[in-house]
């Protein structure tokens, strides 16, 4: 019989226990890792899966959860030897048995991105390697996971190499979440989505403190769940665990009513604590429960539950908005990350992302900036494009339950984004069009929706998963569209029981008082039964009516949320406190605002580029020598230059619109050189260089020399500054001076360069700069603006 | 366990280069907000191991020699703040580039505040003992790769989180990993002085006349 037939047939499945314990317990000496026992001591490890498959275990986990090729390295031996080795000792010991072998793996040991220099696809190899290595394996274990991107590589690895079941588990600490800050539910969330066969929890904590993470998870999924608890706490002086066999078994069965159907023993358990199990399962059955949260998006750590209005902001989309283009050519992922972030600051639940602009690799820069927002925002996004493969690697490389935006009703849409949806195990917004364009009426809308509804259900993607949009039309050229667009949206709401999402802001192009009429049509729908408005976050009457809607529909009790927001919503700032004082002492004590304010009122009577030059720049000068006098300290040096930079933006948008052209004393490059991410300093650089008028291109940390030399190409970019902080990572500064200075396109024709490489970080000194061919040396972040005007100017 | 219920705002100040400078009311309510949130965020956790010497695994180089010099034992110790406190200097990186800063600031405050608990703890356990400073892989001539070894014998990433990449950073970021040596005998003190320091060549302290204390 095979897994599948154990989860039908049994009433639990019994896995088993420690490995290590046991091995540590035999007192048996190992070269480097225990995973070598398989082939230096074959017989002892085969004795350990028969102990457990004596004392009751139907599934035995093979000797090889650090059996990849990253702790392998120094072993002596390959990743398929070592695996062949070891389901060969599981096979041996369950021959004659009904019992099955599962391949073991646990993390590779490398921390991914964005907290770690692992990438996503580099992870992906190291499972795929584990993964062929032990196809004569019956079941897949990835266990003792932190981080859920790196359990997404996993998956996906076996998914796309295999076609065995998996369990998939992780650990978690004591605050319920695990190192990586995973929540459960994100957990249950996306291994459900990503079609796991089981999930659930090892190692952790005792069986005794799993009872929330447990709970937790079986309200997100209806999969069975999986424990594998630690016998305990080991006490530090002897390494005993100290909750005994009678009590695991005890506290295992308290929560058999979460659904748990798989179970077995981490650190500390012995087959001892297998047999105790297996006799106190005797009496009981297997409890099945259906998940309560049925429709879900998440990131890896938080997940949205579309139970009432919720928001997704809008702004992440270079549609009609020009500086948001000039980031996307730019590569200026700092832009984008801003804004996301002052999105959920408005009140956004859930992030639509859209890159399309066809001067750019749309596909190469969603990826970028999925990871990039992931680094730094809890919200789920929604991956927002008319391509299928954009979509495809968004999807990829996304870590939790995203959005799709979108699926429409025509034949090749459904057949392209369907699939991929399903894969992936996301969400989808499906638009009622197809081949004929946008029907007139609410019926024909609806139609569509069905339509795609149950195209979506044929491939096995729950109807609780497509959100519904029945298009919003422009009221000033079609003013019935308005009705029939609210009439679908209702019956979709109410015949196929799906959650609805509507961009909002459509609806008034061409009419005055736009925000009056969007805030009007946005309280329609949302009493017609719109679940997801996608609007503009951060334009506070259309958040304040969702607020207030929460409200007016009992939906946010007590009116809890409403309250928060706004009984302590400081008065708007008076516009008189800030002309008092000049833009100088804005600059110097880093007023941002008031700076703003004030550049707005001077841009009316005088010229920009003097403000520029007499008095930010000065400005500028003073608090730059201030610094390095010890007059003040370094965030005084950064809050300055922030401020001077909400001025430049000011007279930026001043100048775009009076001449077109931006202001720039040239361009360049920054960026933390491979292997290293500590790119503090780096950042620090780039507030000043971009607050003396430098166009700064920020490539971020980790960055392939290979894409420092082809930026410098492409635009044409004489100026690079490197940072590194590690003496281990000078050599990767070192090699991306020597590719500058190899490359034909960057040399004068007398063969001397025409790259300027400027240089800092916390290891490295002048005569070493020069050493490895850098053309400056730069203490800090002052000195670089010094460089970057004798050089620019 | 341990917990940290307070931050040393001065050297959080000097490490920013402020040292001597009287803070603004602004700059003071910076100061109060990192404090407080590297205090919420961070999740000090620690590890640490005791080995009988000689113990060649962790030999290398000669710094190592005769800082152990005369030990009959070593501690293997890391300690970390959590992956948290990485997020939070990556986001405020994008909003707030003063924050950040002051909040990188004292979190190196904080690592060091949780390491000086570490030994405050082993020195309670090992009363028996003389106890050395902490020493570093990446201290002197003492190899920085030894990082992965420290983490591989405490079990680090498992049980803690704590890891390193292919170039030897911790990660988290806020971490350290150290060997203390243990001896019967009365340890000459020795100072951590520059002349083990990386940091030398170009030390801010060292150019104004200064010593970081270390």
């Amino acid at each position: 019989m095979d897994f599948k037939g154990f989860l039908n047939d049994r009433e639990f499945v019994l896995l088993d226990g420690a490995m290590g314990t046991l091995i540590q317990k035999s007192g048996v000496k190992y070269n480097s890792v225990p995973e070598t026992l398989n082939i230096s001591n074959p017989e002892l490890i085969t004795s350990f899966h028969k102990a457990y498959i004596e004392a009751g275990a139907d599934i035995v986990y093979s000797n090889t959860f650090g059996a990849n090729a990253y702790k392998l390295k120094e072993s002596g031996y390959s990743v398929d030897e070592i695996i062949y080795a070891a389901i060969t000792n599981a096979k041996n010991a369950v021959s004659g048995t009904s019992s099955l072998v599962a391949l073991d793996i646990g993390p590779i040991g490398q921390l991914l991105e964005p907290a770690g220099s692992l990438s996503f696809d580099e992870a992906y190899e190291y499972f795929k390697e584990q993964i062929l290595a032990g196809k004569e394996a019956d079941v897949i274990v990835f266990e003792t996971m932190t981080d859920l991107y790196e359990l997404k590589a996993a998956v996906l690895a076996a998914k796309e190499n295999s076609d065995k079941p998996i369990i998939a588990t992780m650990t978690f600490e004591r605050n319920g979440r695990t190192f990586t800050g995973v929540s459960p539910a994100s957990a249950a969330v996306t291994l459900t989505g990503l079609g796991v066969d089981a999930v659930g929890v090892n190692c952790s904590l005792g069986p005794n403190e799993l009872e929330p993470v447990v709970s937790e998870i079986s309200k997100y999924t209806n999969l069975p769940i999986v424990i594998k608890a630690n016998a305990g706490l080991p006490d530090p002086n002897s390494n005993e665990y100290d909750i005994m066999p009678d009590d695991f078994a005890k506290c295992v069965s308290s929560l058999l009513k979460y659904g748990v159907k798989i179970i077995g023993g981490c650190c500390g358990t012995t087959p001892e604590y297998i047999s105790k199990i297996k006799e106190t399962l005797k009496k009981e059955r297997y409890q099945p429960q259906k998940k309560s949260v049925d429709t879900t998006v998440c990131s890896a750590s938080t997940v949205v539950e579309i139970n009432g209005p919720r928001i997704i902001g809008e702004r992440i989309n270079p549609t009609g908005k020009k500086l948001f283009k000039h980031a996307l050519v730019d590569n200026n992922i700092d832009y984008i990350l801003t804004q996301a972030l002052s999105q959920v600051g408005g009140g956004a639940e859930i992030l639509d992302v859209n890159v399309g602009h066809p001067e750019i690799d749309e596909k190469k820069m969603m990826v970028r900036v999925l990871k990039a927002i992931q680094s730094v925002c809890d919200a789920p996004l929604q991956i927002d494009s008319t391509k299928p493969d954009v979509l495809d690697a968004g999807l990829r490389y996304y870590n939790g339950k995203p959005i799709v935006n979108s699926v429409n009703g025509e034949e090749k849409s459904l057949s392209e984004v369907l699939p991929l949806v399903k894969k992936y195990g996301a969400s989808v917004v499906g638009l009622t069009l197809d081949e004929n364009g946008i029907p007139k009426t609410a019926e024909g809308r609806f139609e569509i929706a069905k339509s795609i509804v149950e195209r979506a259900e044929a491939i096995g993607i729950d109807r609780n998963d497509v959100y519904i949009d029945c298009l919003t039309l422009t009221v000033s050229a079609e003013q019935d569209a308005c009705r029939e667009t609210l009439k679908a949206l209702h019956r979709v709401k109410t015949e196929l029981g799906c959650k609805t999402c509507l961009g909002v802001s459509n609806i008034s192009f061409g009419l005055p008082n736009r925000e009056l009429v969007n805030r009007t049509f946005l309280t329609m729908a949302l009493e017609e039964g719109l679940d997801l408005p996608i609007i503009n976050p951060n334009v506070e009457s259309m958040t304040g009516a969702v607020c207030a809607y929460r409200v007016l529909s009992g939906i946010d009790k007590n009116s809890t949320d409403f309250i928060n927001k706004y009984n302590d919503a400081a008065p708007a700032v008076s516009e008189s406190k800030t002309s008092e004082i000049d833009i100088f002492t804005a600059v110097y004590s880093g007023l941002k605002n008031e700076g703003a304010s004030i550049t707005q009122k001077l841009l009316e009577s005088t010229d920009a580029m003097q403000i520029v030059n007499e008095m930010l720049i000065p400005a500028l000068d003073k608090v730059g020598d201030d610094f390095e006098k010890n007059k003040i300290f370094l965030p005084q040096l950064i809050q300055s230059a922030n401020t001077a930079q909400e001025c430049f933006e000011v007279i930026k948008k001043h100048i775009s619109v009076t001449s077109g052209s931006p202001v720039s004393k040239g361009k360049i490059i920054l960026a933390t050189v491979k292997g290293d991410i500590h790119d503090i300093g780096k950042n620090i650089v780039k507030v000043l260089l971009d607050n003396y008028g430098y166009t700064v291109v920020d490539l971020g940390r980790d960055v392939d020399p290979q894409l420092i030399v082809d930026t410098a190409v492409e635009q044409n970019i004489k100026m690079i500054g490197l940072s590194a902080l590690m003496t281990t990572t000078l050599k990767s500064m070192e090699e991306t001076i020597k590719l500058v200075r190899e490359r034909k396109e960057l040399q004068n024709p007398d063969g001397t360069s025409k790259c300027v490489v400027f240089v800092g970080g916390a290891v490295l000194t002048k005569e070493y700069a020069m050493k490895i061919g850098a053309d400056y040396y730069c203490k800090d972040a002052k000195e670089s603006v010094d460089t970057a005007k004798l050089v620019l100017g | 366990m341990i917990t940290l219920d307070k931050l040393n705002r001065k050297e959080a100040v000097r490490y920013l280069g402020g040292a001597g400078i009287k803070l603004n009311y602004r700059m003071d309510s910076l100061m109060d907000e990192c404090e407080d949130e590297i205090l919420k965020k961070a999740s000090p956790k620690f590890l640490y191991i005791e080995k009988d010497l000689p113990f060649s695994e962790i030999m290398q180089g000669e710094d190592i020699k005769s800082h152990l010099e005369g030990c009959e034992k070593a501690v293997l110790m890391c300690a970390t703040l959590g992956a948290e406190i990485d997020k939070l200097i990556r986001i405020s990186q994008i909003s707030d580039m003063a924050r950040a800063v002051v909040l990188d600031s004292f979190a190196s405050v904080a690592i060091e505040q949780v390491c000086c608990k570490v030994d405050e703890m082993l020195a309670e356990k090992y009363d028996e003992y003389y106890m050395t400073f902490r020493f570093s892989p990446g201290y002197g001539d003492y190899p920085i790769e030894l990082q992965k070894d420290f983490l591989k014998l405490l079990d680090a990433p498992r049980k803690i989180g704590l890891t390193t990449n292919d170039n030897y950073l911790l990660l988290p970021s806020k971490s350290v990993t150290a060997v203390l040596g243990l001896s019967k005998t009365q340890i000459e003190r020795r100072k951590r002085g520059c002349a083990v320091c990386n940091m030398r060549d170009k030390c801010q302290f060292r150019r104004n006349g200064e010593h970081c204390g270390f």
